[in-house]
């Protein structure tokens, strides 16, 4: 499964989406998604995929695309990609 | 203008007995103990042996999502305030609910939150924590999801009084109504703090009952000569007050009347009970609700059983009631102590005569201590039907509050 299939997979178990709803580029709050829950939500991707965001990358993502963006690069620099 | 009276229109409880009232009575009035033996995980290194702990699954109650954002401690408290709304049959969406307030009680909040917070910094030299730390952890957050949950936005207030915490939530949110602050208040409390860091503070105080060895179940003997100690549990109980005209005029049903919150400090000393502070928040209580002693007809005890506080209250329930033959019990002997939780959860039980017209027991009392001589209730006592209740809550750092009741006519 590609990263962005297991970021969506994960969104529909933690944060109760709908999956045919899901639009990556859409802005947190059009998901209903409130920026510390969105957080508590990285922290399991980290725990899922095995990488870490920075606080500094943490402030740039908007969006699950965002995410998944930053999740690959690490997976790319940690050579599991 | 009348005085406003304050009506009881549905409660809610969740406890290691059941997490409904009729399973909750049903446990108290078999005399049935929700105390066991507590696993490795969850009382680790402690050296605490039995605890009245829950099976709680949060999934049957709530979505991921929800569930990860609240601690237990407010996960008990939202399912017992449902319970107590449905029950009170409380039609919220055409209520003015600026008129609705939430009273609640706790002692240590969200304890889990907390340590599993201190776990992740000190045990793993992580400080990057959880956003919901705070919010999940502070102490006024079970009380203010329920008004959250349920868009009560009229008067709110959090106590933290330790084991009288839930009983002066009762209290002052009858308090609430009578000034006409409120026309109907959630008034409860809660408690979730069965976890290694605070059970080992716990531990600390050599206040705890080891298990019975015959019988983990039977570790808490209020006012028995072999009582060794208290026996820590969790939960939470909700009770929806209302304006009693107002509750009348809606057709609520209207299981009791609170018509009397006496409030006193100790002010002597931090954990020794005090008798004549618990006298004088008794004699408050009777001498607001306009009863006599002779009209209690049920004291539910704050009977933590441990080796002094029996005595003491003992002493004092004889100082108020003399020579009445007032029943008394103490159902932590089956619930276990809830703490913060404790007066809102005695007081459903104080309740049940008016519900069931049954006097809930003293469990595991086989031999009452000559010090605590009072007219116990060993079994549970059928075709009761008494007038006024009362129910005691006495805490750490001398706080101490009793609440009467009566039967609704």
């Amino acid at each position: 499964m590609d990263t962005l299939a297991r970021i969506k997979e994960l969104a529909v178990k933690e944060l109760a989406l709908d999956l045919s709803k899901i639009d990556p580029a859409a802005p947190l709050d059009a998901l209903d998604v409130d920026s510390l829950t969105f957080i508590e939500f990285i922290f399991k991707v980290e725990d899922e995929f095995g990488v870490k965001v920075s606080d500094e990358d943490l402030r740039k993502i908007k969006c699950l695309a965002d995410l998944e963006r930053h999740v690959a690069a690490a997976l790319q620099a940690a050579g599991k990609a | 203008m009348a005085a406003r009276r304050v009506a009881v229109t549905g409660i809610g409880v969740v406890s290691a007995l059941g997490q409904s009232i009729p399973e909750f009575y049903r446990a108290l009035a078999a005399a049935r103990s929700g105390i066991r033996h507590l696993p490795e995980s969850v009382a680790a290194g402690s050296g605490v042996q039995v605890g009245a702990l829950i099976d709680w699954d949060p999934a049957a109650h709530f979505k991921a999502p929800e569930a990860a954002s609240l601690d237990r401690v407010a996960q008990f408290a939202l399912f017992a305030a449902g319970q107590a709304l449905a029950a009170a049959k409380l039609d919220l969406q055409n209520a003015d609910r600026t008129r609705i307030g939430v009273y609640w009680g706790t002692g240590m909040g969200g304890a889990g939150t907390l340590e599993a917070a201190y776990q992740t910094v000190y045990g793993k030299n992580d400080f990057r924590l959880r956003p919901l730390s705070v919010v999940m952890a502070m102490n006024n957050a079970a009380g203010s999801n329920i008004a959250v949950k349920w868009g009560l936005r009229g008067p709110f207030a959090n106590f933290s009084t330790a084991c009288s915490s839930s009983a002066m939530a009762i209290g002052e949110g009858m308090r609430a109504i009578q000034a006409g602050r409120a026309d109907a208040v959630i008034a409860g409390g809660a408690e979730a703090l069965l976890t290694p860091g605070m059970l080992a503070a716990w531990q600390a105080l050599r206040t705890l009952a080891p298990a019975d060895a015959a019988d983990p179940a039977a570790s808490c003997k209020p006012f028995d000569q072999k009582r060794a100690g208290l026996v820590l549990g969790e939960g939470a109980a909700a009770l929806v007050l209302e304006e009693e005209s107002k509750a009348r005029a809606r057709g609520a049903p209207v299981l009791a009347l609170v018509t009397g919150y006496g409030n006193s400090c100790d002010a002597v000393h931090m954990s020794k009970p005090d008798r004549d502070g618990q006298v004088r928040a008794m004699k408050e209580a009777l001498a607001e609700s306009g009863r006599a002693p002779a009209d209690i007809g049920y004291v539910n005890a704050h009977g933590t059983a441990t080796v002094v506080g029996d005595v003491v209250e003992c002493e004092a329930i004889r100082a108020i009631f003399g020579g009445h033959d007032v029943p008394v019990s103490s159902t932590k002997s089956m619930h276990g102590h809830l703490l913060g939780g404790a007066g809102a959860l005695e007081m459903a039980a104080a309740l049940m005569p008016f519900q069931e017209g049954v006097l809930p027991p003293t469990a595991h009392l086989a031999n009452p201590d000559a010090a605590c001589t009072v007219r116990h209730v060993t079994k549970a006592e059928r075709g009761a039907m008494p007038r006024a209740v009362m129910s005691n809550s006495f805490a750490f750092g001398g706080s101490n509050v009793v609440l009467v009741a009566e039967r609704a006519a």
